[in-house]
């Protein structure tokens, strides 16, 4: 330091002998930059990015409050390749995905959680009408990977592997790529234009898709590199009742596949569709679509219905009949097709291993409903008969017989979802990745979670959440024209306005504009603290909307 | 330009002619148009200010200080319990010799009356303000520009009082000066400190103990004193420019007058026409306006009154367990002269009741026939 630097830096005494010398007003004379006032300060604030429960809360990991951001910014395509860092089908999970991240979303506290289906569906299909595509950036590797099903699990997997350069083929038993996507889930609710642009995007990648190709034992496929099992679960279960294999009685994933895939099933006006999962009710949606009168019995209440639940009050308002509390006991047929069902009414007891409560039959309470179609949808389980005896699958992999085969999607996780397949899917990409190239599992970044009381809602005001528009009832139930509509580019951006961007910087500006102290300072997209002079006071932390500062105590 | 307006708009465009560059307000009856007329030419860009809002007026005070500091022109404008709610700051804002400019419209305390009363300011006698008490809009207008060219030169901080609904909500002619003019006038701000974070100096920060204390404070009453020439000089010079002065006081009739009537705020204009029918009966009646009450221009006050038999003093406020306010100040400015005229303590209009001519007939009429000075007569009271 030079003593004239120091002459400037260093406390200085001054002594007035007199009234005249002192200034009017009152100032130091000399300066305070020696003054280092941060030395006051006990807490210290830190930028430190927190994470949102929405993210939390995504199976697949989606980085929602990250794609969001770029919606509020017009960054529709950007957001779309965020999505995809983590989902290869933002178009599809963007429409059917029960998106548990509303749930958990701190705004639903507030007012409404935010409609990040109906974001996440935007930018899907901003991209779309872009044309946007992906580029590899790895080069091909020579590695050859089959995976067995063309589902949301092995497409999962095989955009993430063809993404890391695997040469990668896809069989499919049936005529068309897409599994359940395909197969199982009604176009009202997934358009198949969206589907195909999806998969085309991943084909564009390098994936070659086999179909009309059902695997019958994997060790056909000994010659590949690796091997991923992730056929789904698409086996319904028997009902158990006399009468059951009379002619108009079908299951449920074979009349979706029917009407899915073929657009044409033979039902007749009276269907009963019985079972409360998500097949159940698809299958009576689309029946009544089809003209016939659509009951569906459930032999729990509706709080232990495991469809998703605006599925279910989608179906009731479209006029399907639901009876809860009510299980099947025969088929009654007549000239060797089904004419009745008898049901027994039942009543809920303690709760079963499943955590609902047990459905038991009220004895001398059965009553028969007329039926010309009877839809058996009870669940679905995986056909393992593809593999080995004692071949155990797993998303890690095992080394059977000199192959390496891995196991992704329902044929492991059993959870059903979409997004719990496309989840699984990329945990079994990475495994493969690492298999070949070493490496460390990835990890879920340790972050603190984001609660309601983090937020500092002074920031924004109530305001209803943008929900997506329906096609009109009466157009609903006569066709299968996609029900939710898109929300606009305007409506979008509104709803992205309304996130609390919990624990991550939205560069307000307010830690910038209220510390007292001048000490925060602004850097390109990021903001500094100068602890020199910032006494620890923590308004930038109560001001910060979206809990992105922390006070930590300092070390003494 | 000539515009009829309200004594709040003549406020207002006083203010913006002043060119302030940051405005802190917060609006309470009767004072409340004045913010929202600063707050348009603000959002209108007549006036190339910030306008902070702000949660009370001790923050619009605090921030007015602040903003001051820092070397800019500040305005703002309260009334009544705001001004009580202030006092903390207007002792802040006079000890560090900010040269703040308020308006306050004069209104009643103490529970929900909303009309003219002028104990608010005088409460606030001892801040360390200047005080001008005005008689119509156009002075109100003119006062305000006054006020930062005296404020500025001596660096303590002005009241500008105007009273509610009489003044405040009554439209009047009043002539806008010219902006070139005003801007000739009223040259822009430049103390000789102020907050700059690139080369930082304590501004009022940390404790200033028995050692300087006292010097501040010497130093405060020493621009005090010169606040009475400064004003007197700005005051004529105002009237060069723009044709209108207004004195630190206002003779009216008092050459050859035996009752001198003490007054200030709009009961001047009353008086005026009670004298002058007084006069016309060839009573020896005159009037003293009070217009700066801080400093208190005793001098001026001594000269004007030491001839007359008797002074009648009219307040439109009361300090508890003494008297009207204007009575004794008047009382202390000459005392110490050997021969002076008895002072007659007038109490009326609280809480805006009307100041009628007859009430002011009345006073006069009581202090002719009343041989010895009363401390307090009630006028008007229902007793």
């Amino acid at each position: 330091m030079t003593p004239q630097e120091k002459a400037t830096t260093e406390p200085k005494r001054i002594i007035f002998e007199h009234e005249r010398e002192m200034p009017p007003m009152v100032v130091s004379l000399g300066t305070v930059l020696f003054n280092k006032t941060g030395t006051w300060r006990y807490l210290r604030p830190i930028y430190e990015e927190k994470m949102s429960p929405c993210n939390n809360a995504c199976p697949a990991g989606t980085n929602i409050q990250g794609f969001i951001h770029l919606i509020r910014e017009r960054k529709f395509v950007e957001a779309w390749r965020l999505i995809k860092e983590t989902n290869p089908l933002p178009g599809v999970c963007g429409r059917v995905c029960p998106h548990p991240c509303e749930l958990e979303c701190n705004r639903r506290k507030y007012d409404e959680a935010i409609s990040i289906h109906a974001l996440e569906r935007l930018a899907a299909d901003s991209a779309f009408n872009e044309e946007a595509s992906e580029e590899l950036r790895l080069p091909r590797r020579k590695e050859r990977i089959a995976i067995v099903g063309s589902g949301p699990a092995g497409l999962s997997c095989a955009y993430f592997l063809a993404k890391e350069g695997y040469q990668v083929t896809v069989f499919e038993a049936l005529s068309a790529v897409g599994g359940m996507l395909r197969v199982g889930i009604p176009k009202y609710r997934l358009p198949r234009e969206v589907l195909d642009k999806e998969i085309a995007n991943i084909e564009a990648l390098g994936v070659s898709f086999k179909t009309n190709s059902k695997i019958q034992d994997i060790r056909e496929l000994k010659d590949y590199d690796a091997v991923v099992v992730a056929i789904g679960a698409q086996k319904s279960r028997r009902l158990n009742i006399p009468g059951e294999d009379v002619a108009g009685v079908i299951s449920g994933m074979e009349f979706l596949k029917e009407v899915n895939l073929d657009g044409k099933t033979q039902i007749g006006k009276n269907v009963i569709i019985i079972g409360g999962g998500n097949t159940a009710i698809d299958a009576a949606r689309s029946a009544l679509r089809l003209g016939a009168k659509s009951t569906l019995i459930y032999r729990r209440s509706r709080e232990e219905m495991p469809a998703i639940e605006e599925e279910v009050e989608a179906a009731s308002k479209e006029g399907v009949e639901i009876i809860y509390l009510a299980s099947p006991t025969k088929i009654i047929a007549q000239a060797g097709r089904v004419s009745e069902v008898e049901f027994v009414k039942m009543r809920l007891g303690e709760p079963d291993e499943t955590g609902r409560k047990r459905p038991i039959p009220i004895e001398g309470s059965e009553f028969t409903r007329q039926a010309d179609t009877v839809i058996a949808a009870l669940g679905e389980e995986a056909d393992l008969s593809l593999l080995p005896k004692g071949l155990e699958l797993s998303e890690s992999g095992v080394n059977f017989d000199g192959m390496q085969v891995f196991g992704g999607g329902d044929v492991v996780t059993l959870a059903g979802r979409v997004v719990d397949a496309i989840a699984s899917g990329r945990r079994t990409a990475n495994a493969i990745v690492r298999y070949f190239q070493g490496g460390e599992p990835e990890s879920k970044p340790v972050k603190k979670l984001v609660s309601f009381e983090n937020i500092n809602t002074a920031y924004f005001p109530h305001q209803a959440a943008v929900k997506p528009s329906e096609l009109p009832l009466a157009e609903r139930i006569s066709s299968f024209a996609e029900i939710n509509l898109s929300i606009s580019v305007e409506d979008g951006v509104r709803e992205a306005e309304r996130c609390f961007s919990c624990g991550v910087c939205r560069q307000c500006d307010n830690c910038l504009n209220f510390c007292p102290e001048v000490a925060v300072s602004r850097r390109n997209s990021t903001y500094e603290i100068n602890y020199d002079y910032c006494k620890g006071c923590g308004i930038c932390a109560t001001e910060c909307p979206g809990n992105v500062i922390s006070l930590v105590e300092e070390g003494r | 330009m000539k515009k009829v307006i309200t004594g709040n708009r003549a406020v207002a465009y006083g203010a913006m002619l002043s060119r302030p560059k940051v405005i802190a307000a917060y609006p309470i009856t009767p004072q409340t148009t004045i913010v929202e007329y600063l707050a348009s030419f603000c959002a209108d860009g007549t006036l190339n200010a910030k306008f902070i809002n702000v949660e009370s007026e001790h923050s619009a005070m605090a921030a007015c200080i602040g903003a001051s500091a820092t070397g800019v022109r500040t305005f703002t404008a309260t009334s009544s319990h705001g001004l009580a709610l202030m006092h903390e700051m207007l002792h802040v804002a006079s000890f560090y010799r900010l040269p703040i400019v308020m308006a306050n419209v004069n209104r009643s305390l103490g529970i929900w009356n909303i009309h003219s009363d002028q104990t608010d300011s005088l409460s606030q006698r001892d801040t360390g303000w200047l005080q001008f008490y005005c008689e119509n809009n156009q002075e109100v207008l003119d006062t305000v520009i006054q006020a930062y060219k005296i404020s500025e030169k001596v660096l303590l901080p002005s009241m500008v009082v105007l009273e509610a609904f009489v003044l405040s909500h009554t439209s009047e002619i009043v002539d806008i000066p010219e902006s070139e003019l005003v801007d000739s006038f009223l040259p822009e701000y430049n103390p000789p400190y102020r907050l700059d974070p690139d080369d930082p100096h304590t501004f009022g920060a940390g404790p200033i103990g028995p050692d300087y204390y006292f010097e501040f404070r010497y130093k405060a009453q020493m621009a005090m004193e010169d606040a009475l020439i400064v004003a007197k000089q700005v005051d004529e010079e105002f009237k060069e420019v723009f044709g209108r002065g207004y004195g630190l006081i206002e003779k009216y009739k008092t050459e050859d007058a035996e009752v001198i009537l003490v007054t200030s705020g709009t009961i001047s204009s009353t008086s005026r026409l009670v004298i002058d029918e007084r006069r016309k009966k060839g009573e020896r009646v005159g009037m003293l306006k009070i217009r700066l009450f801080r400093p208190f221009p005793r001098e001026e006050i001594r000269e004007a009154l030491q001839g007359a038999e008797k002074v009648a003093v009219v307040d439109r406020n009361i300090s508890f367990g003494q008297g009207g306010i204007f009575a004794q100040e008047i009382k202390s400015a000459l005392c110490n002269l050997s021969q002076k005229p008895p002072v007659y303590g007038f109490i009326t209009g609280l809480g805006g009741r009307d100041v009628t001519p007859e009430i002011i007939h009345q006073i006069i009429d009581h202090t002719l026939a009343t041989e010895r000075p009363e401390e307090i007569i009630w006028m008007g009271v229902k007793r």
